[in-house]
């Protein structure tokens, strides 16, 4: 009996000590990292990260293991990362709204630019400026123009603090166009509402089908690239107002994760966003694969962070 | 096409997916906290491997035996496992105390059944009509219908009416905390990240039932046995199969096709959720019932209305998810995003281009039932035994369950903090005598009706005509009106009645 303890003992020395050389030790990965998905589980940023984090695993060497932490629009998961200790096994797969919309709107308790890494782009859904199919307008131009003598036009967002209300926001200014903005919980009830007729214009994503089925109208796309779904449609800026809402789905870390684990994550990732089997289950979800490296990301970010802390700014006033 | 679509079930897979589904679904559902969006989530992954129909059909049983398996614990237990089978606790559990849990189990599951039955036969003959009605539900006929839901919750809800009218506020008042749904504003947060996100629904849910239920019985005295408790759960009457015949389903039949067609509808529009027509059709069944006075004390048919309704909530909700592509809840949005991974993308063009699937997964839903049926009926056996056990061992489980459950939604210890004060408010309220799903629904309710007539008022431009021009708000104005006088004539009534006699 005794001896059997001995034995055991000395396993479980055995054990630990490996596990602590492996810790100590410089090669990285040494144990699973974590992709925290700022929203609930099942949703399709929740979907395409844990589609992204099984295909990067052969190529780490350590499972990725998903975390969703939902709340708060995804900022509640922002700040949790950004206290996360900078080692290089938390990620965030995170989206533009909790990166550069709501933090120029109110405290939330992070800096996106000084706080975060950008690591890498791989998605990012295009939304556009719909209008019912039997509506008058047929392009932004009318749209707008119509709206110039006393009569208001309404637009549904997805949410009071939504990307797309700052893009339309600052469209009106620019015009002088007589825009409502109408907030719904999520970009379904805005569409919902667009297709019954309550509104008159909606700013939502994934609209594909019901425009090829000729029950709404594309006018314009607010990203800064077209719609590779509906390339004649143009983006605001092609039509010639000088504005965007650009779309992202990004893996971000903790600032000052050591330069070579960086490296490792970046190539990882780059891979698993780029490889046809990550491309097979977007389409399937109806998501773009917009791959975009970590300086040109966070170029984006800082460009629109600023524009619209300037557009909050200017509506306090 | 429907008999292709049937051979495309003749799969055993199929087989071992409802059977798997509904199973999982009954003991999620029956477990306060976990719901089926949750356990939905964590199939995801799972239906990779398998084709779309038993992939689909998987996740669809989890859904409707979680609906089902909340009446469990709401009748054993006086705890609803999900916020929907609330209401079939205030039937349920007095029908259990007296010796009845097996009836009232076996209504429960037969009710369910009907519901979801009448529901998926909407689905399969209307999907396409019914989406464009849905549609014309715009937030000025939204403030209309949460206003009447409002209404019937107060006036046919059972007990004193300016009890749970003050309830109803309350639950409104407690709504209001959080990030206003216009701008965004925080309100009642006190600089706290983790309150911008409001009181959630299921925190403040198993705090006001579970919760509550534990400090009860910690507060009760002396500590009781089964026995003394008046509960006998498996009594002779209780377990012969005879007990709920045909016959008193028969009798039901008016109430449960009510219930259903008001879950269908409900299910139907977006955000309400399969909570507030269960206690809707609650209040119908109690004020067209003969026996109104004994509801509350035991009446089966006040256990078989809300659980038609919550059922027939799941048909509803898959209308405008699988013809528009737009999810009502969570629930449906988690389920379109499993359609699209099998490669079945929701929307217009689903039924045109994957009849035979579409098809296939309506017959499996309805014959989802038979599983159902034959899974509830094998637990039944063993769950009426939980009430068997000794009230020191159950409660102090019940109250690891609720902390479990409060922390799973969200991750966060706020919620947490949330039950446990809901619990703290539910336990006091409770002791007082007021009536608490009325605060329930007040909280589930307060933030749409605040966001629907705000969202109204700004498309107006601020003009109330918006109310008037619409024929659906005017028609739920006047029934609203109508079941206002109703209530007021059948308390003139009874009270010349009582001065009569």
């Amino acid at each position: 009996m005794s001896s059997l303890r001995h034995h055991l003992l000395w396993i479980l020395v055995a054990l630990l000590l490996a596990v602590s050389t492996s810790a100590w030790s410089a090669d990285y990965p040494a144990r699973p990292i974590t992709l925290v998905v700022p929203y609930g589980a099942g949703g399709t940023t929740d979907i395409s990260a844990r589609q992204l984090a099984k295909l990067a695993e052969p190529l780490l060497g350590q499972p990725v293991v998903v975390e969703n932490r939902p709340g708060g629009g995804g900022v509640n998961a922002m700040r949790a990362v950004s206290r996360a200790d900078a080692d290089g096994y938390t990620l965030i797969a995170t989206t533009s709204s909790p990166t550069f919309v709501t933090p120029a709107l109110r405290r939330v308790g992070y800096d996106p630019l000084q706080d975060f890494l950008p690591l890498l782009n791989y998605s990012g859904p295009y939304h556009g400026v719909l209008v019912s199919a039997d509506s008058p307008y047929h392009s932004l131009d009318a749209l707008l123009a119509a709206t110039q003598d006393s009569k208001r036009l309404s637009y549904a967002t997805a949410g009071a603090l939504s990307g797309a209300r700052l893009a339309f926001t600052q469209l009106a200014r620019e015009t002088g166009a007589q825009l409502q903005h109408v907030p719904f919980n999520g970009a379904s009830g805005a569409t919902a509402a667009l297709l019954g007729q309550h509104v008159d214009i909606a700013l939502v994503p994934a609209y594909r089908d019901l425009v090829k089925d000729g029950r709404l109208r594309l006018l314009a796309v607010l990203d800064d690239q077209p719609d590779p779904d509906f390339p004649e449609v143009p983006t605001l800026e092609q039509a010639g107002y000088d504005i965007q809402f650009p779309s992202i789905v990004a893996l971000m870390l903790p600032r000052g994760v050591a330069e070579e684990r960086v490296e490792t994550l970046r190539r990882a990732f780059t891979e698993a966003a780029a490889s046809p089997a990550f491309a097979k289950v977007m389409k399937k979800l109806n998501q773009p694969v917009r791959v975009l490296p970590g300086p040109a990301l966070a170029a984006v970010i800082e460009k629109n962070l600023h524009a619209y802390q300037q557009l909050a700014e200017a509506l306090k006033r | 096409m429907l008999l292709d679509a049937f051979h495309a079930l003749l799969d055993v897979w199929v087989l071992i997916a409802a059977l798997c589904g509904v199973a999982i679904g009954i003991v999620i559902g029956a477990i306060p906290g976990l719901g089926p969006t949750l356990a939905i989530a964590l199939l995801i992954p799972v239906t990779f491997t398998l084709s779309p129909i038993p992939a689909i059909i998987l996740l669809l049983g989890v859904y409707q035996g979680a609906i089902f398996g909340g009446s469990i614990s709401a009748i054993l237990l006086n705890v609803p496992g999900t916020p929907s089978s609330a209401a079939t606790a205030l039937d349920g559990h007095p029908m259990a105390r007296q010796g009845r849990a097996g009836e009232a189990l076996r209504i429960a599951l037969y009710a369910s059944v009907f519901g979801n039955v009448f529901s998926c036969l909407v689905l399969i003959l209307l999907a396409q009509p019914l989406a464009s009605l849905a549609l014309d539900f715009g937030p000025a006929q939204m403030t209309a219908l949460m206003t009447f839901a409002l209404a019937i919750i107060v006036l046919f809800g059972g007990g004193s009416i300016l009890d749970a009218a003050l309830m109803t506020l309350v639950g409104v008042a407690a709504g209001i905390v959080g990030l206003d749904p216009i701008e965004g504003l925080p309100r009642f947060t006190f600089g706290s990240f983790a309150a911008e996100d409001g009181l959630a629904l299921i925190p403040v849910l198993i705090g006001l039932f579970a919760m509550s239920e534990v400090l009860l019985q910690a507060f009760a005295g002396r500590q009781q046995g089964p026995a003394e408790r008046g509960i006998d759960a498996v009594s002779s009457q209780t377990s012969s199969p005879r007990a709920v015949g045909w016959l008193s389903l028969w009798k039901m039949r008016v109430t449960l096709l009510i219930s259903s067609a008001i879950g269908t509808f409900v299910g139907i529009l977006p955000g309400i959720g399969s909570t507030v027509p269960a206690f809707v059709s609650y209040g119908f069944a109690r004020s067209r019932s003969r026996h109104g006075a004994r509801f509350g004390h035991g009446e089966p048919e006040g256990v078989a209305a809300p659980e038609a309704a919550n059922n027939a909530v799941t048909g509803g909700a898959l209308v405008p998810m699988l013809a528009l592509g737009i999810p009502g809840d969570a629930v449906t949005a988690v389920i379109l995003g499993a359609f699209m991974l099998q490669g079945l993308t929701p929307g217009p063009f689903l039924f045109q281009q994957h009849g035979v699937e579409v098809y296939a997964i309506f017959e499996a839903l309805i014959l989802l039932s038979i599983p159902c049926i034959l899974l509830g009926l094998a637990m039944f056996r063993g769950a009426v035994h939980v009430i068997r056990i000794q009230p020191r061992h159950l409660f102090p489980i019940i109250a690891m369950l609720a902390i479990f459950g409060a922390f799973s939604v969200n991750n966060s210890l706020f919620d947490v903090a949330v039950m446990l004060g809901a619990g703290v408010v539910g336990f006091v309220l409770r002791r007082a005598g007021f009536p608490l799903p009325p605060l329930l629904i007040g909280l589930i309710l307060g933030p749409p009706l605040e966001q629907s007539l705000r969202q109204a008022l700004l498309t107006s431009s601020g003009s109330a005509t918006i109310f008037v021009h619409s024929p659906i708000v005017m028609g739920l104005v006047v029934v609203t009106l109508l079941c206002v006088l109703g209530a007021a004539y059948q308390r003139y009534r009874a009270a010349r009645r009582e001065r009569a006699a």
